[in-house]
């Protein structure tokens, strides 16, 4: 076994408790980059985490648990989208100063892992319109290669939620903007959503586009040399859909 | 009192079956138990009274659960006999009743109800209660404070003890809402809310949300859904406060994560009928939970929150509780399912209180009785609201 980078721990546990009743955990990789952003590291977050990691984990369990997660991060992306001031009456008669969504949204997933996560972007946003991309690597080339995409006609009017729950090397993700790009969405209207994330290829991603947004739930601690994400969580797919 | 009566030896119990065993002596009756039910249940608490089986003289298995029970009646031959049961009750009554008729009523019980032959009871009779009656019955009406002659017969005495209980129930309950109005006083407006009340971050989603919920045009399939993923997100923040312990699992790559797991299993409590509609949220964040209910209404005279039904599972004592109500006004109902759940034994620190909107007053008062409780609140509002989320979401 190649040599394990380290990974940052830390006990974890809401602010009133002492840090000796927290319990230890390893959190997420800290990233710099000002247009990532990863989950708070709650014990909660943690724990959905460790299922889903978990190599015993059955598949029901695994879909529920990865679910969960997904919503979180399906609601801490729509943070990010623009509201307006919106004034109304509440039921029992009073004033309520409150804002609207303004915009809209499309989902776009990554297949085949990335429409996994549809079903937690439809949880917060029901009638969501979803645009699906096919990128495989070239068994010639060994490079990534766009197969097919089927994206909303309106999509350069619209807000982009670009799913992959993994990102190891970036190669289909940083496909997958280039063709988002090509078809008139700009750079600052794609949040690309992600569960977990290698740091060597999340900081480059971040890097090339600086003014996209990245939503993640935890940085791993590196890539092996088969450029898997560890320790990860396997092949999320085959997890989700077939073992 | 009758449940009161202690279990039997083989002996005794073989006596009992030839009518020879007196049951009409205080020696038959378990005082310690009586004495310890009935304080448990005067300081609120929950208490198990045994079950007396008269067909075989034993104590059985179950017991009847009292809980929370706005008037206490202790019946019994010797329920004025022992002093540290006289000193827990708050008003003492003998019922005298024509020798005659009492002869006559327990023949007819006895023979009926408790499977005994008219030889038997008229044995029992001569050989052990009248002598009784006499010895230990009769001298305990020096210890009653009102005496009613001809029992159900005498109307006038039977109006006057309800009228007593009456008046000392309404200022009972004029007393507890005192205290509940005193509680929760004299802050600061601007002093912070302590580090256990977690209230979500004030995102511009959750601005929206807020707003769609708070809206009277919103139509109601809309309101379910922005309620169902506003109370998923509560819910979810409510999972983090918990109890976790450390857990090591092995990727499938063969790398060891150190991550953490629940070390309790998770119950919930539904205070109704609000807090039904957080049961959406629930079942997204933890569809296994054993959810117990409490039904809390105010009452319409006097404004006292009552206790009318509760149902709540076994395992509770054990496990980490979420307890679900939307709206916090007063603060009242909250302070009541908080205390009921302390009285089944669940420890204050590990219940997450878990509610949309929630008056500063009521969080203050929940916190000042409660500061080990945990509370995770969606929006807080300045002022008290009468509870409309219910009526939103079930359309009634």
């Amino acid at each position: 076994m190649s040599t394990v980078p380290e990974a940052p721990a830390a006990p974890i546990g809401p602010k009133y408790k002492e840090e000796e009743e927290k319990p230890q955990a390893t959190v997420s990789k800290p990233i710099k980059h000002s247009n990532v952003h990863i989950l708070p590291q709650t014990p909660q977050l943690i724990a959905l985490l460790t299922m889903i990691r978990d190599k015993s984990t059955v598949r029901g369990d695994f879909i529920f648990y990865s679910n969960r997660i997904i919503r979180l991060l399906v609601e801490e992306g729509l943070n990010h989208l623009p509201v307006i001031s919106s004034s109304v009456t509440t039921p029992i008669g009073h004033t309520y100063s409150g804002v609207q969504f303004e915009g809209k949204i499309c989902g776009v997933s990554i297949m085949r892992a990335g429409e996994a996560m549809e079903q937690g972007l439809r949880d917060c946003c029901r009638s969501v319109r979803i645009g699906k991309i096919l990128i495989q690597r070239d068994e010639e080339t060994s490079k990534p290669r766009l197969f097919y995409d089927k994206l909303p006609e309106d999509i350069a009017q619209r807000y982009c939620l670009l799913l992959d729950p993994m990102f190891a090397t970036g190669g289909s993700a940083t496909m997958a903007v280039e063709v988002l790009i090509s078809r008139g969405v700009p750079e600052e209207r794609i949040l690309f959503l992600n569960l977990i994330a290698s740091p060597e290829g999340i900081r480059s991603f971040a890097e090339r586009f600086p003014k996209l947004r990245i939503v993640t739930a935890f940085v791993d601690q590196g890539l092996d040399e088969k450029n898997y994400i560890i320790p990860g969580l396997g092949d999320f797919g085959d997890r989700f859909y077939c073992i | 009192m009758d449940s009161f009566y202690k279990s039997l030896n083989p002996e005794q119990s073989a006596q009992a079956f030839r009518n020879e065993y007196d049951f009409d002596s205080p020696s038959s009756i378990d005082f310690d138990i009586l004495v310890e039910r009935l304080r448990d249940l005067k300081q609120g608490r929950k208490a198990e009274i045994p079950v007396y089986s008269f067909e075989k003289h034993q104590r059985v298995e179950k017991t009847t659960t009292i809980y929370s029970c706005h008037v206490l009646i202790l019946e019994g031959i010797f329920a004025l006999y022992d002093p540290r049961v006289l000193e827990l009750l708050d008003m003492k009554i003998f019922v005298d009743t024509d020798v005659d008729v009492c002869l006559a009523r327990r023949l007819a019980r006895d023979i009926k109800y408790r499977g005994r032959d008219i030889h038997g009871a008229i044995k029992q009779w001569s050989t052990f209660v009248k002598p009784n009656f006499e010895l230990y019955v009769e001298p305990q009406k020096k210890n009653a404070d009102i005496m009613v002659p001809r029992g159900i017969e005498n109307s006038i005495a039977i109006d006057m003890i309800v009228k007593h209980i009456q008046r000392a129930l309404l200022s009972k309950s004029d007393e507890h809402i005192k205290t509940l109005q005193a509680l929760g006083q004299g802050y600061d407006a601007d002093e912070p809310l302590p580090a256990n009340v977690k209230v979500l971050k004030d995102t511009p989603q959750l601005r929206a949300m807020h707003t769609i919920l708070h809206d009277e045009e919103t139509t109601r399939e809309d309101f379910v859904f922005y309620f169902d993923r506003l109370a998923t997100l509560l819910v979810e923040r409510g999972s983090d406060h918990l109890a976790f312990k450390p857990k090591e699992v092995v990727t499938p790559q063969g790398i060891t994560y150190a991550g953490l797991e629940l070390s309790k299993d998770v119950s919930a409590v539904v205070i109704l009928r609000s807090g039904g509609t957080l049961e959406v949220g629930l079942r997204r964040v933890v569809p296994d939970a054993r959810i117990g209910r409490l039904l809390i209404q105010s009452n319409a005279r006097t404004g006292e929150p009552e206790l009318h039904y509760l149902n709540l599972p076994s395992s509770l004592s054990k496990d980490s509780v979420l307890v679900l109500d939307p709206q916090v006004a007063t603060g009242a109902g909250a302070l009541m399912a908080v205390t009921v759940l302390k009285d089944h034994g669940v420890e204050e620190e590990r219940i997450v209180f878990v509610t949309y909107l929630a008056s500063l007053g009521g969080l203050r008062r929940l916190t000042k009785v409660f500061p080990k409780l945990k509370i995770i609140v969606g929006k807080i509002q300045e002022e008290f609201e009468r509870r409309w989320i219910d009526e939103r979401y079930f359309g009634s």
